[in-house]
């Protein structure tokens, strides 16, 4: 399949430059994916794609053009290329151009692929029936969730020499399960498949499903809150997306006039970007430029330390790359948080009164650049008096803003866990966190 | 011979009836289309996309396949075909209700929607030329505050469809659509900033340009914005007064409030680990969640309208939903599967974002119904209360129950007059009370584009919300930072 991927690269290359383009590169990918989708404790729909997609990035007198889409539809394509290139004279020069970047040296990683999750994308039955068994094991009334697996190559290839390629498995999964008036919900994304792994998302959902059965209205406040993974997930999704320096470009980042080396979070807090991390999938040894990766530190011990660039926007403002291209804008791949030393029941204990928020959805923000947000918990919320777990909450607002709660986080516990789902779409490596003050809300009728 | 799409959608559904399959629809799916951003009237980039495929679904022994390639081939398409049922026959056994789909009278049609102003008279040079005006205009259209950012994005797309099922639907459709989109940044130092993103979006050609007008509009909210960093006063909190809610804020909330929790799929469950489910129940037909005013419409047939069709991804032909009716839950948004459970006919609400995703129950273009008054009639007997026009951050818990608006501008309301802005006031009600505490709507309908986002895969619909003007009696507001 590389070979099939990387003799389209070839093409389009040569058709970009024989149309009179400066530059071109060719980002291809062939991905083969099944996903079991569950609700009511039955499969839903059985899903499957085959696909073939290209990218296409080409130059002319520093203008940026793009195009892409289906393999199937290359000749298509490759006439918008031609559209594009009498286009091209018309519109002015990109802001963001940069030459492409010349071949780095690529460190492969290892244990991208795992033959188990292979199988899988033929036959899902398997994964599906562990985790009806593991959602079972509680008395909970009925679960929903999915699972995915995926075998995925890619290509890039520019007309600098840079000339990659690289295949990889994975898997994501979650499940939400229901139990009187209380609900909990848990996800998973590895490389690998694990039956015991998959088996614990459904197991964590059902417990804190059971653990909310019974629930309590609360009064809006400042509290301290124990976030779980999950709910660190989203958070941390916004705040590393902000990292991006495209989003400073935009206009859409926290991070907009805050320079490397300012300190914008407590001490205790370290999040890294970091496509080197080969249990997540994101993982990756080059970027859509062909940059080598590496792990870079958004924030060290509480500091700013770097924007995720690509070489564009790193040309722009005055930086390197960070191996993070997108072939316009950087993004992040895996967000990984460096956890700290308290077991679960010392962060409660830590906690004194307050919350165990389990999960939220719905993040939405009122000024990114002053990183002014709320989410609204769903699933478990669960009461913490005098240092330990004592009941259930009814679904509350987090209505603060990103600065002040990275500022107030005072405590990490020391297990991770894989957090990757339908609200959390850069696989993230956290433990439990643990932030005081925290502003929260309600309605008011 | 030569087997040009038609042929291979109708192939594909009699291949999966050959495999045994007890329903089989086949959809061939493309969508192309090209945008040009900028930065400060800078050019980033310009881009542009083709993609088709070939999406099948198959009911076989009561569980439902899908599969989707872009290899449009009959060996790419056996492949596909073969996986459907496979997948869907391995999960049979875990099955507890068979998926059975509604009888319906399907479309047997071909349609293209007609563009005033075609995507040749607009072209990228022009397109180019346009932003950076506005920008122009933008930047010297405050003097005290600075405009840090302003990203404007222009797109235009087509999307072309070939449905069939082996029960008899055929139908084709060619959609082209226009979006015009701007995120902007006033920032004053010592006041902070506001930000505001909006994006516009409808079926048809470059004519929307001129409706939508940003040339003349967009300065005169950055005049707004700068005076809401300069001049806004905290709301009035603590004690209820009259909010009246701009048909911006309006139209978000019947999506999120009436529109998804009456989507059948998400009552009935299935999309229970996503977008959650519903406070609507199978039982909840017939009873009262809001005043008599209360009437929202989903309609997908509104010509011109973001999300316009007229047969679903079924095969079923659209019309308009009345889902609350003078504030009675009045009827769901259902597709073939949902309709078979309720024992009702399907309303034509299945949607698929491309050849990739399945057909899943979607809204279009949701409104509440807007009556006879000016909007000046709305003020006349407030007291006290606040006009909220527009907003920024919003978002509603998972059976759409507790939702949440926060103003952007937003203006005082003294003895039936408008008096200054105010920040950052905050709408955070139930369901019920929003509802329930509407005693007035105006004549003033108005419609704003979103994309719709739901199912596993995510899909992104584009869909129309609005509505008019509307008055909610004995609110107590929140503020954000409070």
């Amino acid at each position: 399949m590389i070979d099939e991927l990387r003799s389209v690269g070839e093409r389009v290359i040569e058709k970009a430059l024989g149309m009179g383009f400066d530059e071109a590169a060719a980002l291809l990918h062939y991905r083969e994916a099944s996903m079991a989708k569950y609700a009511n404790s039955e499969p839903s729909v059985i899903q499957g794609w085959r696909e073939r997609s290209v990218n296409i990035y080409v130059a002319k007198d520093r203008r940026i053009l793009f195009t892409g889409g289906s393999v199937q539809s290359l000749e298509d394509i490759i006439g918008m290329l031609e559209q594009l290139r009498k286009v091209a004279p018309k519109v002015s020069e990109s802001m963001l151009y940069a030459p492409l970047p010349e071949p780095g040296e690529v460190k492969p990683l290892q244990g991208l692929v795992d033959s188990k999750v292979v199988d899988l994308v033929y036959d899902l039955s398997p994964a599906s029936e562990a985790l009806f068994e593991a959602a079972n094991r509680e008395r909970i009334d009925s679960f929903a969730g999915m699972f995915e697996a995926a075998h995925e190559y890619r290509v890039v290839m520019t007309s600098t020499g840079v000339d990659l390629a690289e295949e990889g498995t994975s898997i994501e999964t979650y499940i939400r399960a229901f139990a009187g008036e209380g609900s909990g919900q848990w996800s998973l994304g590895s490389r690998s498949y694990n039956r015991e792994n998959v088996e614990r998302v459904a197991e964590t959902a059902a417990h804190y499903a059971v653990l909310s059965r019974h629930q309590e209205d609360v009064e809006p406040g400042e509290y301290n809150i124990v976030l779980s993974p999950m709910v660190v997930g989203d958070l941390f999704n916004y705040i590393v997306r902000m990292a991006s320096a495209a989003s400073v470009l935009m206009g859409t980042s926290m991070f907009a006039g805050k320079k490397p080396g300012e300190k914008i979070a407590s001490d205790a807090v370290t999040i890294y970007d970091d496509a080197r991390e080969t249990g997540l999938p994101g993982s990756r040894s080059f970027d859509d430029e062909g940059v080598p990766t590496r792990r870079n530190p958004v924030i060290e011990r509480g500091v700013f330390k770097t924007l995720l660039h690509n070489t564009k926007t790193a040309a722009k403002m005055g930086a390197e790359s960070t191996g993070n291209a997108g072939l316009l804008m950087p993004r992040a791949w895996n967000i990984v948080v460096e956890p700290g030393s308290y077991s679960f029941d010392e962060l409660v204990e830590e906690a004194g009164n307050g919350f165990l928020v389990t999960n939220n959805w719905y993040t939405r923000l009122q000024n990114y650049v002053e990183g002014v947000f709320s989410t609204i918990t769903r699933d478990a919320v669960l009461i913490i008096r005098d240092g330990e777990i004592a009941g259930a909450a009814r679904k509350f607002r987090i209505a603060d803003s990103f600065p002040r709660l990275l500022k107030n986080i005072a405590a990490l516990g020391s297990e991770v866990h894989d957090i990757y789902w339908w609200e959390v779409r850069v696989p993230t490596r956290t433990p439990y966190i643990l932030a005081r003050g925290v502003k929260t809300s309600k309605h008011t009728g | 011979m030569t087997w040009d799409t038609e042929d291979l959608v109708l192939y594909a559904v009699e291949k999966g009836l050959e495999l045994g399959a007890s329903y089989v629809e086949a959809r061939y799916h493309a969508r192309r289309g090209s945008s040009l951003s900028t930065r400060n009237g800078a050019i980033i980039g310009l881009g542009s996309s083709f993609e088709e495929g070939v999406a099948v679904r198959v009911v076989y022994d009561g569980a439902l396949g899908f599969s989707s390639t872009d290899i449009i081939t009959r060996e790419g398409l056996d492949n596909i075909i073969s996986q459907a049922v496979s997948q869907a026959r391995a999960h049979a056994e875990l099955m507890k209700e068979k998926i059975e789909f509604s009888d319906e009278r399907l479309g047997r049609a071909s349609y293209k929607v007609v563009q005033k102003k075609s995507f040749d008279e607009f072209g990228h040079e022009e397109k180019a030329r346009y932003l950076q005006d506005l920008w122009k205009t933008v930047s010297s259209s405050i003097k005290e505050a600075r405009v840090a950012a302003l990203v404007s994005v222009i797109g235009e797309s087509v999307e072309e469809k070939i449905l069939a099922t082996s029960d008899g639907a055929f139908v084709k459709s060619y959609t082209p659509r226009v979006s015009f989109m701007y995120n902007v940044v006033v920032t004053l130092p010592s006041k902070g900033s506001v930000q505001k993103w909006l994006p516009y979006s409808a079926v048809g050609g470059y004519e929307w340009l001129d409706v939508w007008d940003p040339l003349g509009k967009l300065p005169e909210a950055l005049k707004i914005y700068e005076r809401i960093l300069l001049e806004a006063k905290k709301p009035p909190l603590g004690e209820p007064v009259d909010v009246i809610l701009g048909s911006e804020v309006v139209g978000l909330a019947v999506h999120e409030s009436c529109g998804h929790p009456s989507e059948a799929d998400r009552i009935l469950g299935r999309e229970a680990a996503q977008a959650g489910k519903s406070f609507i129940k199978p039982e909840s037909l017939g009873q009262r969640i809001g005043s008599r005013y209360a009437t929202v419409i989903d309609d997908p047939t509104i010509p011109g309208s973001n999300g316009f069709y007229l047969y679903d991804d079924e095969g079923v032909p659209a019309r308009p939903r009345y889902l609350y009716k003078e504030g009675v839950i009045n009827e769901f948004l259902h597709n073939r599967w949902t309709a078979h459970v309720f024992g009702v006919n399907s309303n034509a609400a299945a949607r698929a974002m491309n050849f990739e995703s399945e057909p899943i129950v979607r809204m279009s273009n949701t409104y509440m119904e807007p009556g006879d008054m000016e909007f000046e009639e709305l003020l006349e007997d407030v007291k006290k209360g606040v006009y909220i026009k527009s907003y920024m951050e919003w978002n509603i818990d998972d059976e759409r129950w507790s939702q949440r608006y926060g103003g952007l501008e937003a203006y005082l309301v003294e003895d039936g007059e408008l008096k200054g802005l105010v920040r950052n006031p905050v709408l955070e009600v139930t369901t019920r009370k929003f509802y329930s505490s509407i005693d007035a709507v105006d004549k003033n309908l108005e419609f704003y584009a979103g994309t719709c986002g739901k199912g596993e895969p995510a899909q992104g619909v584009p869909v129309w919300f609005g509505g008019p003007n509307v008055r909610l009696r004995n609110i107590v507001l929140r503020v954000i930072g409070q």
